[in-house]
């Protein structure tokens, strides 16, 4: 098959971009991987791109597709040469660029060590007998344990954007790996430590990690259950804590979401007393609603006597979200059920970022 | 008329009665027959799903339960984050009998029908385009938009993660645009419409998610939009109240009306002010009102 592609090209010393076209006989089974191989082997032995194990287990050929960060030897051609389609081919985001594909991991992994990923077994002398895990104490951090470290979920995370201290997708699925491994001794130093300002609540909830992660680790549920083994903890100092808790009072309480309560019940009385200017200017249009009368829901005995329910049956922390991954882990990837995707008619394409230094 | 269950969330009982004044207008137009659920709580928003999950599941499922409970085939919600909470728990009922078991015995000790019958949630935004909606849609907006240009911004929990939600392709998603056009609008175009407006940390990291806010407006801005719309009250109050505090942290008054869907909608099909309620948005609404007008 024929195929055409477009790959933004850079050259950190230099400073120089160019997206440049490139067109080429592949064989119909090839993924994007071989075809860049073949542009290096025919064409051009200037393109920098990583790899190493072609089968989605090492991690090193994560890079953009039309925008979209993927690993390239999961990407099959045909499909795209099908419909006519040409993409464009860009380095990830979110990391400073080293030469057109390959970008500066170092930040990456700083923020995976942050996370100290190793087992802290709380003993220096080694047991006398192994310890045994249960298939169902291993079940409970399965998909996390299965992330490659290819950065795909880094690349598009829209907090990292605005925070580039945030911890990210990657190091804090790899944070629960550990918090969630019953072997390990160190989960409240670590939950204290992944509490940090640029830590668990710093994420912003956009859901591009799970979207884009090609091993579904869903680092996104990840660092849901790091929150909710935080709050279980008693770990709740942060404010991003403080106003998922005020959401479980509002619920027991009236039901409905105490909203104008929420500022104070998360930012504390002081800091919420600098935010009077602009609540004024927020309430001149009802959209501060008085918290007195309460907006109560209809039955909401039945809300918190469910809570106390719950609570009894002690499936807290991240066993709650871990319970429902059978269930998501069967929905089939069909129109009703699973994402559509449209062959794009337009290639958005993406500028390289310019690189640091 | 479809009869389906309406659960309006919080934001539409609180500080965005407007979305819920006119969704209550519009939906007749659009053939939906509205049965208000009375008896239900707040989804969580992902709060209650991070604080306290298995409380999250049993709430979520008592929604569903109570949208069983009218015979409608559809439970229709109006926010992104409702839509996802509920869908999320939706599919690991479904899709896991011991599981939906366990939560409908507990169901059942506090007095809650149990979730028997299945119920699908879907956005107002999906029931407006599916099945040729758009083609509906031109008979309803009979007043049409005049040509505005309109940037629609999707946010977040309506398109990701797609295995639930999977209603069109999260990267290039139509539906918006697909009732600008057929409103009588013109939809621009701009990378920041899929991303994230950051109202989840507005309150715990402003900083942060000022930087997430200030790309949507600017960039609609730039590519010269009259308004924005949106289909979550989420993504409507951090657009519009937070629009001011853009000013005050970085000096650019972008006065950008926000518009919720039923509303853009809804003005095309020649609603009121009295449904509308465009006087309770915080970046004034009236170059746009002038312009449809003219």
């Amino acid at each position: 098959m024929e195929v055409k592609l477009k790959i933004w090209r850079y050259d950190a010393y230099s400073g120089d971009r160019e997206l440049r076209d490139y067109e080429l006989e592949a064989p119909e089974w090839a993924c994007l991987l071989d075809v860049l191989d073949l542009i290096k082997d025919q064409q051009d032995g200037t393109l920098a791109y990583r790899k190493s194990c072609r089968m989605m287990i090492c991690g090193s050929c994560g890079m953009r597709m039309d925008g979209r960060a993927i690993l390239a030897c999961k990407e099959r051609m045909k499909p795209i040469v099908d419909r006519g389609h040409v993409p464009v081919i860009s380095a990830m985001g979110n990391m400073p660029i080293v030469k057109d594909l390959v970008v500066d991991m170092d930040p990456f992994w700083s923020k995976i060590r942050r996370m100290k990923p190793w087992l802290e077994p709380g003993y220096d002398e080694v047991l006398e007998r192994e310890r045994i895990v249960s298939q169902q104490q291993m079940n409970a951090i399965q998909k996390e344990a299965l992330c490659i470290m290819c950065g795909c979920c880094v690349s598009e995370c829209n907090s990292m954007e605005s925070d580039p201290e945030f911890f990210g997708p990657a190091a804090l699925a790899k944070g629960f790996r550990f918090v969630g491994d019953t072997r390990d001794q160190a989960s409240i130093e670590r939950l204290e430590d992944y509490n940090d300002e640029h830590g668990i609540w710093d994420c912003t909830r956009c859901y591009f990690c799970n979207e884009r992660c090609p091993k579904g680790v869903d680092p996104r549920d990840a660092i849901a259950k790091l929150g909710a083994e935080s709050v279980k903890e008693g770990i709740d100092r942060d404010m991003g804590a403080k106003h998922a808790k005020w959401f479980v009072k509002s619920a027991e309480t009236t039901g409905w979401l105490r909203e104008t309560e929420l500022v104070p019940k998360t930012q504390g009385i002081v800091a919420a007393v600098k935010q009077t200017k602009f609540a004024i200017g927020l309430a001149k249009k009802g959209k501060v609603p008085p918290p007195i009368p309460p907006h109560v829901a209809a039955d909401v005995g039945e809300s918190r006597a469910l809570r106390q329910l719950v609570r009894e049956q002690g499936r807290e922390g991240a066993q709650g979200i871990i319970q429902g991954e059978r269930g998501l882990a069967r929905i089939e990837h069909t129109d009703a059920g699973g994402a559509r995707r449209d062959a794009p008619e337009v290639t958005p394409g993406e500028e390289p970022p310019k690189a640091e230094g | 008329m479809t009869k389906v269950a309406y659960y309006k969330g919080c934001l539409a009982s609180l500080s965005a009665k407007e979305l819920d004044t006119s969704t209550q207008a519009l939906a007749p137009m659009l053939g939906l027959e509205l049965d208000e659920l009375e008896s239900v709580t707040c989804c969580g928003a992902g709060d209650i799903h991070e604080a306290e999950p298995d409380y999250y599941l049993h709430l979520n499922a008592r929604i569903l339960a109570y949208g069983a409970a009218t015979g409608a085939e559809t439970l229709m919600t109006i926010c992104n984050v409702c839509t996802l909470n509920l869908r999320q728990a939706n599919f690991q009922l479904l899709n896991d009998p011991d599981l939906r078991g366990r939560v409908n015995k507990n169901l059942a000790t506090v007095g809650v029908p149990p979730y028997e019958e299945d119920i699908d949630v879907k956005h107002l935004l999906w029931l407006i385009v599916e099945d040729d909606g758009a083609e509906r849609l031109r008979q309803v907006a009979h007043k049409g938009l005049k040509g505005l240009k309109i940037a629609p911004f999707y946010g977040c929990q309506i398109l990701r993660p797609s295995k639930l939600l999977g209603f069109e392709d999260p990267d290039k998603p139509w539906s918006l645009e697909a009732i600008i056009e057929a409103c009588g609008g013109e939809a621009i175009d701009y990378p920041a419409k899929i991303k994230c407006c950051g109202f989840p940390i507005i309150q715990a990291r402003e900083d942060v998610a000022m930087g997430e806010l200030i790309q949507p407006i600017e960039q609609a801005s730039e590519a010269g939009a009259d308004a924005m719309v949106t289909p979550c009250p989420l993504c409507h109050l951090s657009l519009d109240a937070w629009q001011s505090k853009l000013k005050a942290t970085t000096g650019r008054d972008f006065k950008m009306p926000i518009l919720h869907l039923s509303q853009l909608v809804g003005v095309a099909a020649g609603l009121e002010e009295s449904e509308l309620k465009f006087k309770r948005h915080v970046v004034p609404v009236d170059p746009v009102i002038e312009k449809l007008e003219v």
